[in-house]
């Protein structure tokens, strides 16, 4: 297990009020559930599911990654929802 | 000179500020089939204008202020409409587009363009009642002098006054920063601003500060019912997109600063760099957590992309993402409050801000350079209020930034970092991590403009994330989009409906097996995107994630496959580059600053550039013009242009 520091930026973010937590997990899949949970707390009755997470855009050290991406310790994992244009 | 078409009001009017006459510019059905409206109308008609020796500061050059067919219909996010004329920061034909209501009400005056020559022999402002031109001194009314908002209001009292009544009416102002010749000054319409390439002080050289329009007129359409129930799905679409429905709505286009961040493409420093530090105190979500009021948005938009945030205790415009990002990390910047504030004083003094921010980034490097001991420094932001109230009223070291980084670099040195194109400053995204991008700043007809250069960063990380260091296929995407959105302008509608172009599962599932495959085979498709620019007839269709084409065939009664559309687009594009060639605009013109093309953002990869020469190479060989950049004989008579 990994120890990483997750940021939360986006639609996300202003949905949960979330914006970061640290958490123990070996996969970037491994973080969602406890992203949930936290949101969860923070925000009771919050609509987020797992599926929104899913949808986010991942990115570790400015590298977009995949849920299956392994975690290493100390890293900084940026999830982002899509966005778009101005 | 009436129209058989719906949408239009089958009038353009000429209008002579110097002899204060009007007259009716001919304008037949064959003109608008081939010419729809907006910039391209604007643009055919100042080819017939200008021969290449005019002046932007003179009373040969005119202001052509025109709507499209699709303004004020219903049609959804149509409320647009555009600015043309020969810009004094670039010195070629330049446009400039604008939400609010002032094209709405030019049509209901009976016009669909207004062209305006000449010169007024005092500080004048303009009301237009139906075929009614009355000219007011605007010395005597006390609105000469008066900030955009402050102008705005004037102008509703004192028609008020005249008319003894509240009525709707549309109405467009120079602040300051027009009236003393800023070359970046814009003009303000409602909260909205046509703001780029400088056109508000071809208005203030013209000595007009105001124009105000009201009418009567009915703008009809050709198969109303259809068209209403049509417009329903339209909004629907729009509202369950959701770049459109979702994204623009809860963050406006500050939400882009993040991902901006991310993808190392937040110019920061003079683009030094494309990552900034305090990124997340100045981002959209913070934007939206600490300081936005409301969202507002065009009459007949669902997007409501504006934000309404608190300064100094009122409810004004907050910024969009191209002044945020310049404002803060462009000039290494963390405090929100700062950017608003300098925001919404850019906007009341009438000025662009991308330009102005851009010309500030290049004047705090300059200084610590050595180049130019002007005072500014990056992060030092106490004093920028009062330098714009200084460029705006051309104080001091404010009479120098009036004239932006371009001559300014030229007169100091510094021109490999003064970040423009043409003379227009570009805005926040860094194009050495969205190369597409750098191309379309650097062939963009009005300068370093990111819409009118293609827009491809979409393509390249803010929606898609096709490889952002390929040239491959760039030159063609440039080239497709940039057609779409000059279509779409000409239509009268917003930019940002081609966002739903993007099928949304390529949006919200951004890590599918399908949307992989999409980023990777798309710098493989060159080919057959370059197909389709060469024949776009082949699309002889409507697409469903495009309703754009069937509403204007629903509104006009004209027909409009897809391939048509594209091909109005490209017949535009084209003919602004024709106009500009007349003054000697060719590939030398079509440039990046050294920063851009020669050294790496990051120097430990040194694909982190710009490849311009390659992308324009297939740019031009995309478009039909020769390598020097000029369109051929052969593709202007095709696009019907000569």
């Amino acid at each position: 297990m990994a120890h990483v520091n997750v940021k939360l930026l986006g639609m996300f973010r202003l949905d949960t009020g979330l914006h970061e937590l640290e958490a123990e997990a070996s996969y970037v899949k491994d973080l969602y559930p406890i992203l949930l949970a936290k949101a969860r707390e923070v925000k009771p009755g919050t609509q987020i599911k797992a599926a929104d997470i899913d949808g986010c855009i991942i990115l570790i050290d400015g590298k977009q990654c995949r849920k299956s991406t392994k975690l290493k310790d100390g890293q900084t994992v940026y999830l982002m929802s899509p966005v778009c244009g101005g | 000179m009436s129209t058989s078409f719906g949408g239009y009001m089958g009038k353009v009017v000429e209008l002579d500020l110097t002899t204060q006459q009007a007259k009716e510019y001919p304008w037949t059905d064959d003109d608008r089939r081939l010419f729809v409206g907006g910039k391209i109308m604007a643009a055919r008609i100042l080819q017939s204008m200008l021969t290449g020796s005019e002046s932007p500061f003179s009373e040969e050059n005119p202001i052509i202020i025109s709507t499209g067919p699709l303004t004020g219909t219903g049609v959804p996010s149509s409320f647009r409409f555009n600015i043309s004329s020969l810009s004094p920061q670039t010195g070629i034909v330049a446009s400039s587009n604008c939400g609010g209501t002032f094209g709405y009400f030019l049509k209901k005056a009976g016009m669909d363009a207004l062209i305006i020559r000449g010169k007024c022999p005092d500080h004048t402002w303009l009301e237009i009642e139906n075929d009614k031109f009355i000219f007011h001194d605007a010395d005597e009314d006390g609105l000469w002098g008066l900030r955009v908002m402050a102008s705005q209001e004037r102008v509703k009292e004192l028609l008020e006054e005249r008319w003894g009544a509240k009525r709707a009416f549309g109405q467009m102002v120079i602040g300051p920063a027009g009236e003393n010749g800023v070359l970046y000054a814009g003009i303000g319409s409602d909260e909205r601003a046509a703001g780029r390439t400088g056109l508000g002080s071809v208005m203030g050289w013209k000595n007009l500060k105001a124009i105000a329009v009201t009418g009567n007129h009915e703008i009809k359409i050709a198969n109303p019912k259809k068209a209403k129930e049509f417009n329903k799905k339209f909004y629907k679409k729009l509202r369950i997109h959701p770049l459109t429905g979702t994204q623009l709505p809860r963050m406006g286009t500050a939400g882009l600063v993040s991902s901006m961040q991310m993808r190392g493409m937040l110019a920061t420093r003079n683009f030094s760099d494309g990552r900034f530090d305090g990124f997340d105190k100045v981002n959209g979500e913070t934007l939206a957590e600490n300081h936005n009021i409301v969202n507002k948005g065009c009459v007949s938009c669902p997007m409501k992309c504006s934000r309404t945030v608190n300064v100094d205790g009122r409810p004004v415009k907050g910024p969009e993402l191209e002044t945020l990002g310049l404002l803060s990390a462009n000039i290494d910047n963390d405090n929100l409050e700062v950017v608003l504030r300098l925001n919404y004083a850019l906007d009341d003094l009438g000025m662009d801000s991308i330009s102005a921010a851009g010309t500030i980034a290049w004047a705090m490097e300059a200084n610590e350079k050595g180049l130019w001991d002007n005072g500014l420094s990056f992060g030092h932001v106490d004093e920028l209020e009062q330098i714009f109230d200084d460029i705006a009223h051309r104080r001091g070291i404010g009479d120098e930034l009036a004239l932006g980084s371009k001559r300014l670099a030229e007169k100091y040195g510094g021109l490999d970092f003064a970040i423009q194109s043409k003379g227009l400053e570009l805005s926040a995204y860094e194009p050495r991590r969205a190369v597409g991008m750098g191309l379309g700043y650097a062939v963009s007809n009005r300068g370093g403009c990111h819409l009118n250069g293609g827009y491809l960063v979409i393509l390249e990380g803010l929606g898609l994330f096709v490889d952002p260091q390929t040239p491959k296929a760039k030159a063609d995407a440039t080239m497709m989009f940039q057609d779409l959105m000059e279509a779409t302008a000409a239509c009268g509608m917003c930019l940002f409906t081609t966002y739903m172009f993007f099928p949304s599962p390529l949006i919200t599932r951004p890590n599918s097996v399908i949307t992989s495959t999409v980023n990777k085979v798309m710098p493989h498709i060159g080919a057959a995107l370059r197909g389709i620019n060469k024949l776009p007839q082949i699309a002889h269709m409507h697409l469903p994630n495009l309703p754009h084409t069937k509403a204007f065939e629903l509104v006009t009664g004209m027909n409009m496959t897809m391939g048509d559309y594209m091909e109005r687009g490209e017949r535009g594009y084209t003919l602004e580059r024709h106009i500009s060639t007349k003054f000697g605009v060719s590939a030398k013109d079509d440039t990046l600053p050294k920063r851009l093309t020669d050294e790496p953002q990051d120097p430990s990869d040194p694909t982190t550039v710009v490849p311009l020469d390659t992308l324009k190479r297939e740019y031009y060989h995309a478009r039909g013009w020769t390598q020097s950049g000029i369109p051929t004989t052969h593709t202007l008579k095709k696009l019907k242009i000569i």
